[in-house]
């Protein structure tokens, strides 16, 4: 018999010259990235432009923790929304349910090697994290929920969520059936497999969603807590820091799901449908963030602490100003966008992209803004004022992230099917 | 029925392990009187902490792997 069905979907399997050109370039950015950690770890931190606090006029969390502190924000969308998904029954959004998880993980991933970049001695760092990190600290529930729990129920979401289409791909004889073979283990599609997964599923998505909330807030306290250092410590700082890292991460979702859009030949395999739910969901969370920076502007101005207002200060008229204006401007030129294509009632999957670029870039504004400006103007003891300029080095390990995150990415869409298959989509 | 009482085990396991590695064994009890209050009470209890809600995630995995045994018996009557 004729093995003319061999061919998988969404160009799982199928490798072009433009896919290994960009893949290698997306490497090499990739490894740049690591040859300057490998500076940072032979030369020390001396090759990036952290410094002491106070007395060398510095600070100690530069862009790498501004990423990590990105990256874990991203990771929230993907895995909310897979969560909501099935929790919800939004079935019109299942169609972005693998690549939101899929792009949890990977940014997960990233904000790890962040977190590594950003440790002078990282094996000194994790050995001494497990053994001394203190219950009483955010950072415990950070690293704990977010770098190991979180990561570990994504990784089994996102496995068990594809054991069926791994099921249905390993029919194709290929050269990846092994790999979908491994990954289905021996699922068969009966109505009682099927029915144990809804079970299994359902109930890991009720763990998570409040895992999720719990990780990202204890992300936000390990700021928000902090009394001595004017700027961060708010009420406002745990909650602020989900909403934001619902609209990075919904931002994020949509250019991926675009990109897709695009190298499918099929379109109604990602309707317009899809792209207006995520769109208005964007619209909703970034309103609601809105709100929450004119709060904390208002609360801050107001403020009788005197280093409080030097904080707000530089962000509104000092040195900081051009990146927190940039980055309102971004957030308000988003949320024009988003309200256009609402009152159109249309998908304008253009407009939606531009409005995810915008907000991504203001998240990064607003995370640079949430971690330096109190290090370096901040401090209550009689210190200069501090300044911060990353090198070179900082500057290579986060791009090298973004390429690497990308790079992960394009090689899971070509291991395996990065939407639902549908019937007669595979074999 | 074994597979649902692993997995049930595996859960009730897990909240044990985080409930008793945070609290009687990383949260320092009592007062603070001297800088030993910094550190956990038991050196790597964080990592009990993080293997106990790694084991409820891991039920989800065992509960869905593990075959059915009266579904797969049935299946080699029928076989």
């Amino acid at each position: 018999m004729a093995q003319r069905a061999t061919r998988l979907p969404y160009g799982v399997g199928s490798i072009s010259a433009r896919w290994i050109v960009s893949a290698v370039l997306l490497a090499v950015v990739a490894i740049a990235g690591w040859y300057g950690w490998s500076r940072e770890i032979s030369q020390g931190m001396i090759v990036t432009g952290l410094r002491n606090i106070g007395p060398m006029g510095g600070a100690t969390w530069g862009i790498d923790v501004v990423f990590v502190v990105y990256f874990v924000g991203v990771s929230f969308a993907g895995i909310t929304v897979a969560a909501l998904i099935r929790l919800a029954k939004l079935t019109a959004l299942k169609p972005i349910a693998r690549m939101a998880e899929a792009l949890t993980v990977v940014s997960l991933v990233l904000a790890a090697f962040a977190i590594m970049y950003d440790l002078g001695q990282p094996l000194r760092g994790i050995v001494n994290l497990f053994r001394y990190a203190r219950p009483q600290s955010p950072f415990f529930g950070t690293f704990t929920l977010v770098i190991s729990g979180y990561l570990i129920a994504s990784l089994v979401y996102l496995y068990l969520d594809g054991r069926r289409d791994a099921a249905e791909c390993a029919k194709a004889p290929g050269r990846l059936q092994w790999f979908h073979r491994l990954w289905a283990a021996g699922y068969r599609d009966t109505p009682a497999e099927r029915e144990r997964h809804d079970r299994a599923s359902f109930w890991l998505a009720i763990a998570i969603v409040p895992l999720l909330i719990t990780a990202h807030s204890t992300l936000g306290f390990v700021f928000g807590l902090q009394v001595g250092r004017p700027g961060w410590y708010s009420a406002l700082q745990a909650p602020a820091f989900v909403l934001l890292a619902g609209v990075s991460g919904l931002g994020m979702l949509i250019v991926i799901a675009a990109v897709v859009r695009r190298t499918v030949t099929d379109r109604s395999h990602l309707p317009d449908e899809v792209f207006r739910w995520l769109g208005n969901a964007l619209m909703i969370l970034l309103l609601a963030y809105l709100y929450f920076m004119v709060v904390e502007l208002l609360t801050n101005i107001y403020t009788g602490a005197e280093r409080e207002r030097d904080v707000t200060g530089q962000l509104i008229s000092g040195d900081f100003a051009w990146i927190y204006w940039s980055s309102v401007a971004a957030f308000v030129v988003s949320l024009g966008l988003l309200i256009v294509r609402f009152v159109r009632k249309s998908a304008a999957v253009g407009l939606l992209v531009t409005a995810g670029v915008l907000v991504n870039l203001a998240a990064i504004g607003k995370r640079y803004l949430t971690v330096i400006p109190s290090q370096t103007h901040g401090t209550l003891l009689p210190y200069e004022t501090g300044s911060y300029a990353p090198t070179w080095v900082e500057y290579i390990e986060v791009i090298g992230l973004f390429a690497f995150g990308a790079l992960l990415l394009t090689l899971f869409a070509k291991l395996f099917p990065i939407m639902p298959v549908k019937d007669g989509d595979a074999a | 029925m074994t597979r649902k009482v692993l997995a049930l085990g595996m859960v009730v396991a897990g909240f044990a392990l985080q409930a008793v590695a945070y609290l009687f064994l990383a949260t320092p009890i009592g007062k603070p009187t001297d800088v030993s209050f910094s550190n956990p009470r038991v050196p790597f209890a964080p990592v009990l902490f993080i293997l106990g809600v790694v084991l409820v995630f891991l039920a989800a995995l065992v509960y869905e792997l593990l075959p059915d045994r009266r579904a797969s018996r049935s299946g080699n009557e029928e076989g």
